[in-house]
């Protein structure tokens, strides 16, 4: 998890304590992280059950919602991010890769 | 907040809304879950915002409004055009979130509404929020692409609402009789306490709204279909009920504005009642009306002229050619003139305006030309319960009415009208014409006077820059002669220096 790197992926995980979907998408999320940019990327894990009126601040509506803060543009993917191509596809990283 | 608690011991929530209250017998179920369904436009949004609203306005209830499809700063604006002032509102309560997703959200896999409803909770309990409005949460959750999961969330709503004790409205696309949407919320109805069906419909190329209570658990309602109209102070809802026909006892006489037509119904018609005159086009039903309100001006009485497809300034000038002067009173403002197109609105939305401007300028009598023009629009079922509705609403508030009705083409034995308000009218008055020898006059009688004695003959009604006028009628030879017929008889009789009395009057 190293920040500092240039082009590193900075994502926001907001999350429902352990709810079913919750917890999928987080494991899904660090299972990408580490299958495409192993050493660029930092995940900030925000549980709305704890600070519900900050994910009110910020507009999440539903729970999980990951934010791919940078690099930009932000793009906001709700879901437990089981269905792996759109998550590539919003990010902008080739599908179907191998390794 | 102020709780009404009915034999069956629901709590309910007053609306703000009379029909709706009266419809639901009382308002929407307290710390309960009420579904608002219904096509696109139908109305759902103004009616949970006006719940909302009114409650805080009226009873200082905090509550949230999450908006899931419209941007909740245009739900906001839109209720300050009913004029709820909304600024002030938000300031202490309401709370407004907008809940619509981002165009270039991306979704992949299943989510749900845990992290809203944590947020809910927290932002409820922050302001003390009772009522929460979930608007078109349809959208958010047909995302979801799976029956089974939205019904699973929606069940989660209605169990967190319930385990709070918060009143949820819940409103939702569903329209009635479309199988696709009711195959896939089919379920919700029988999740919610209290259902109801909102809907628009097209009669005689005019858009018709319409609610119904589909169930209300534990509670009595109404199961019929009502109309209902977006007006300028937010929904309006036409319930019949609450509105009973008591004739008040008024024993006092007021004049028709026509010395001898009061004559003919000793003494005029009842205060508080009602009468209805029926004719062809050109028959002078107008005239009568014009007549009616000026002499109740002259009494110093505030009158309401509403007239249908004609401009106020063509009426004032067509009655003071038959020396029927209304300009004072117009000017003065004790006499308030309405023209309404019938084309316009529905005929809900034309009673609706009706009993606005009575409610605002709180006139002792009424005139209605011709009440008839509410079957143009809207269908004639509606029109007949628009028409009942508008004579127990001024029988109510003791309001002498006189409206006009045209009759075309009816025949002449049935002597019904269109609307059928005849049946409902107290008194009942009819202009014909009557042909004589290639002359057409006009001729008036009395069908009826509820409660009152009235001549049963048939008069000439003469108009004439001197003012009305009916002449007495003169039987010759067992027939009625008019006119020309009549002057010549008369003349006759005079050279003769016959004083026989030809048409005695006979009273019943």
């Amino acid at each position: 998890m190293d920040d500092h790197l240039n082009g590193a992926y900075v994502f926001r995980v907001y999350l429902a304590g352990g709810a079913p979907n919750s917890v999928r998408a987080l494991a899904n999320l660090y299972a990408l992280c580490h299958k495409h940019f192993p050493n660029s990327h930092r995940i900030e894990v925000i549980d709305v059950l704890k600070e519900p009126l900050r994910a009110l601040a910020e507009s999440i509506l539903v729970t999980p919602t990951v934010i791919k803060v940078s690099p930009a543009p932000e793009q906001q993917i709700i879901g437990n991010l089981s269905e792996e191509e759109e998550v590539l596809r919003a990010l902008g990283l080739p599908q179907r890769e191998n390794g | 907040m102020k709780k009404k608690t009915n034999l069956v011991a629901v709590e309910k929530i007053s609306s703000g809304i009379e029909g709706f209250d009266d419809i639901t017998g009382g308002g929407v179920p307290a710390g309960r879950t009420t579904l608002l369904m219904g096509g696109p436009g139908c109305g759902k949004t103004v009616l949970a915002l006006q719940m909302l609203a009114g409650a805080a306005i009226h009873h200082g209830t905090p509550g949230i409004f999450v908006a899931f499809e419209e941007n909740a700063r245009r739900v906001s604006a839109n209720g300050e055009t009913f004029g709820w002032d909304m600024p002030e509102l938000e300031k202490s309560h309401l709370f407004f979130i907008d809940a619509c997703l981002r165009s270039d959200v991306v979704k992949s896999g299943a989510f749900d509404l845990t992290g809203l409803l944590a947020a809910l909770e927290a932002k409820a309990h922050e302001m003390g929020a009772r009522l929460i409005v979930f608007d078109a949460i349809d959208v958010l959750l047909s995302l979801l692409d799976d029956p089974a999961a939205e019904c699973r969330e929606l069940y989660r709503l209605n169990e967190w609402l319930t385990l709070r004790s918060l009143t949820g409205i819940i409103t939702a696309k569903i329209e009635d009789g479309e199988p696709a949407s009711a195959r896939r919320y089919g379920f919700m109805p029988f999740m919610a306490d209290c259902a109801v069906l909102l809907s628009q419909r097209i009669y005689d190329r005019i858009a018709v709204r319409a609610m119904r209570v589909l169930k209300y658990r534990n509670s009595s309602h109404i199961l019929n279909e009502v109309p209902f109209v977006i007006g300028l102070s937010g929904v309006e809802v036409g319930s019949s009920n609450g509105v009973h026909p008591e004739p008040q006892p008024f024993d006092e006489k007021v004049s028709t504005g026509i010395e001898r037509l009061d004559a003919m119904l000793c003494g005029g018609i009842y205060r508080g009642t009602n009468v209805l005159i029926t004719g062809s086009s050109g028959g002078g039903k107008s005239t009568l009306a014009g007549a009616f309100l000026e002499a109740a001006c002259r009494r110093g009485e505030s009158s309401l002229f509403i007239s249908f497809d004609e401009n106020s300034r063509d009426i004032v000038r067509d009655l003071a050619a038959m020396s029927i002067n209304l300009t004072p009173y117009t000017a003065s403002g004790l006499l308030r003139m309405e023209a309404l197109r019938t084309e316009a609105a529905s005929s809900e939305e034309h009673f609706m305006r009706i009993k606005h401007l009575i409610a605002e300028h709180k006139p002792r009598c009424v005139a209605v030309d011709p009440l008839s023009a509410l079957a143009r629009v809207g269908g004639v079922l509606a029109a007949r319960t628009i028409a009942e509705r508008l004579i127990y609403l001024c029988r109510n508030v003791g309001i002498t009415v006189l409206f006009t009705s045209l009759m075309e083409g009816v025949d002449p034995h049935l002597e019904t009208t269109t609307l059928h308000i005849s049946t409902i009218s107290d008194s009942w008055i009819q202009i014909s014409y009557a042909l004589l020898d290639g002359e057409r006059n006009r001729a008036l009688s009395i069908i009826k006077s509820r409660g009152s004695k009235h001549s049963n003959q048939l008069r000439e009604l003469i108009f004439s820059d001197t003012g009305i006028s009916l002449a007495d009628p003169y039987t010759a030879g067992g027939t009625v002669l008019m006119g020309t017929m009549r002057t010549e008889k008369e003349n006759a009789v005079q050279t003769a220096a016959s004083h026989k009395h030809l048409g005695p009057e006979r009273d019943t």
